[in-house]
């Protein structure tokens, strides 16, 4: 009797196992992925509606004050942002705060609901001791919710760089988002999805770590925040900057400054004495002449890529500790 | 030929460096198609032997195996109902059953989950979270057997039952594995709620064992005696005495006939447990390894 359940439980293949792991992955959290439904239907809709009615408005506005007429290239109105312009503004901010908020919601979520809480109650043991081993457990618990950011974050990326592709006369005027400011930046870019993939898997190692929901929850939101406050302060050097030098004054300000000084006659960079126009302090610093170096927005996919792998490498980090803390905790190889 | 249902050697399990350890090489074979009692005072050791069983934590030193397996690679086989019954507090009930059947694909059976839930008067609609303690503890039985284990695990499945439920349960629970020949181990501080159902006794004390063996054999194994206080018991072992005026009450494990002076009685299973737990140092007794009794 023995010898034969022991056959067919070893010889049989798992194959409504990952099914059944699905299912009970969207049951228990139904209303986690209503909610993130919703989150990227609010994202998308206000982007959509920015795209298409939104800028029609703020054209209109800006025709009726008669800021068109002055150049192709861009409105030269001083007048500052109308009401209409004001609120195409906050639609496109709306779809950029989804995703740039994305990573932290998913963090704590992953960290309090999704781990820390099962393991405070016992449910996920109650998981272990049915026909599942806590590694496919935690497989689960990172598959299906990466699969669904993943989506997620995508659709308002795409969406995002359609609105940003064509609002260029637009931007000028409120003198916001450029191309490599914080929000804009990552939204226009895989960054997005990859941050939120980075705050699953610090959610998800905090919430083993931490084993109790509330700690959990505070610990992957602190932890994310490190990780991207220093992956921030990174990125202007994650690929080499270009520099534009002038005899006179301080080059043109394009694209994302890095630094910026004055050059004495060896060639050597030193901070502004702020001399201005006193050619005597010039002379006096050997100041002859002034550096910027800057990242030009054709630098965008690089420096968006490069950032990229490095979030997601620090991601399989966490993915590849939770794994092992969890097995060296349960011993369960299989 | 007997076959085991756990079998564990030295197994030792700690928390952290600075506590001591919750099992201290825990040596014991249980053979399959028994119902095993686990007794012990609190924190002798009990749910951490049922979590190792379980495959839900790694021992520290030694082995357990389980129906012949590792714990790990036995999951499927056996089932195991922790000591407060976690289970989803936003699931109905039909939906926790389903959860049972959609992560046991190749085991489960809807009809003796749905048979236990019925006998409840559960309305298979409501939530987990409205449930009372003893109904939750129903549901979670109604998992664990919905199963079909080989082997089940329960650490303190009564405690939140009225007397009428429990015996109600206990009685299902015992039918169910008398006609599957399921093994369960069942651990209790409640002496009472063990006695009739179980056929095999492991006693832990701070996370030894104390006892271990089929329950008739163990109770064989001892007598309880009343005597003279100043007759000499040797060289029987005493497990514990007590004096009362010029009498004395032991309870002794004979080696060879007892005196004439002495009026023996066989224990019940709860004055065996007993008089164990009230000494400590009493040496542990171990009659559950037939190869080297043989020797």
């Amino acid at each position: 009797m023995t010898a034969v359940t022991l056959e067919t439980s070893t010889a049989a293949t798992p194959t409504r196992g990952p099914r059944g792991l699905l299912w009970t992955m969207l049951r228990l959290h139904r209303s986690a992925l209503w909610f993130w439904v919703m989150l990227v239907a609010v994202g998308a809709g206000a982007l959509l509606w920015a795209y298409g009615p939104g800028a029609d408005a703020a054209w209109a506005e800006f025709r009726k004050a008669g800021c068109d007429a002055v150049s192709p290239g861009g409105l030269t109105c001083d007048m500052g942002a109308g009401a209409a312009y004001g609120r195409y503004d906050a639609a496109i901010a709306l779809g950029s705060g989804v995703l740039a908020l994305a990573p932290f919601l998913t963090a704590a979520w992953a960290g309090a609901a999704l781990i820390g809480r099962e393991l405070e109650s016992g449910t996920a043991q109650l998981a272990w001791t049915q026909s599942v081993s806590p590694a496919r457990w935690l497989a689960a618990k990172l598959a299906v919710p990466a699969a669904l950011l993943v989506s997620g974050t995508l659709v308002l990326t795409l969406v995002h760089r359609m609105v940003f592709s064509v609002d260029g006369a637009l931007r000028l005027t409120g003198g916001s988002r450029a191309w490599y400011q914080g929000a804009t930046f990552e939204a226009n870019g895989t960054l997005a999805t990859a941050y939120a993939l980075l705050g699953l898997t610090v959610g998800v190692l905090a919430g083993l770590l931490q084993r109790r929901a509330l700690a959990a929850l505070g610990t992957a939101v602190v932890g994310l925040a490190i990780l991207a406050a220093a992956l921030g302060a990174l990125r202007p050097y994650l690929w080499p900057v270009e520099t534009l030098t002038d005899k006179n004054e301080y080059p043109e300000f394009i694209g994302m400054v890095v630094g910026e000084g004055a050059l004495t006659s060896t060639g050597a960079r030193v901070p502004d004495p702020i001399c201005v126009d006193n050619a005597k302090c010039l002379a006096e610093h050997d100041i002859v002449g002034f550096y910027r170096d800057y990242h030009p927005a054709s630098h965008f996919w690089p420096l968006q890529l490069v950032e990229t792998g490095i979030v997601l490498a620090v991601a399989a980090l966490a993915v590849l500790l939770a794994f092992r803390l969890l097995n060296r905790r349960t011993g369960a190889a299989a | 030929m007997t076959e085991t249902a756990i079998e564990a050697a030295a197994l030792s399990k700690r928390f952290g460096r600075r506590r001591g350890p919750a099992l201290d090489g825990c040596t014991f074979r249980l053979p399959a198609g028994r119902v095993c009692a686990v007794v012990g005072p609190n924190g002798a050791g009990k749910s951490t032997l049922l979590s190792l069983a379980a495959g839900l934590l790694r021992p520290t030193d030694g082995t357990i195996t389980v129906l012949g397996q590792t714990p790990a690679a036995a999951r499927e086989r056996l089932a195991y109902v922790a000591q407060d019954k976690p289970l989803h507090p936003q699931l109905t009930v039909a939906d926790t059953l389903r959860l049972g059947r959609e992560l046991n694909p190749r085991r489960w059976d809807d009809r003796v989950a749905e048979r236990i839930v019925a006998e409840g008067d559960l309305a298979p609609d409501a939530k987990i979270r409205t449930l009372s303690g003893g109904q939750r503890t129903r549901v979670a039985l109604a998992l664990a057997l919905g199963k079909r284990p080989e082997l089940l695990l329960l650490d303190e499945p009564m405690a939140d039952l009225d007397p009428l439920a429990r015996h109600q349960l206990m009685a299902t629970l015992m039918a169910d594995a008398a006609e599957h020949g399921t093994t369960v181990v069942m651990s209790s501080h409640v002496v009472a709620e063990l006695d009739g159902a179980c056929d095999h006794l492991l006693l832990l004390g701070a996370g030894r064992v104390r006892l271990a063996g089929p329950l008739d054999d163990l109770l064989a194994a001892h007598k309880l005696v009343t005597g003279r206080a100043d007759a000499s018991l040797a060289p029987h072992t005493v497990v514990e005495s007590r004096t009362t005026g010029r009498q004395l009450t032991a309870l002794v494990r004979p080696d060879g006939p007892l005196g004439d002076g002495w009026q023996t009685t066989a224990p019940t299973l709860e004055e065996l447990v007993l008089a164990h737990l009230r000494a400590p140092e009493a040496p542990a007794l171990r009659l559950d390894t037939p190869q080297e009794a043989a020797v």
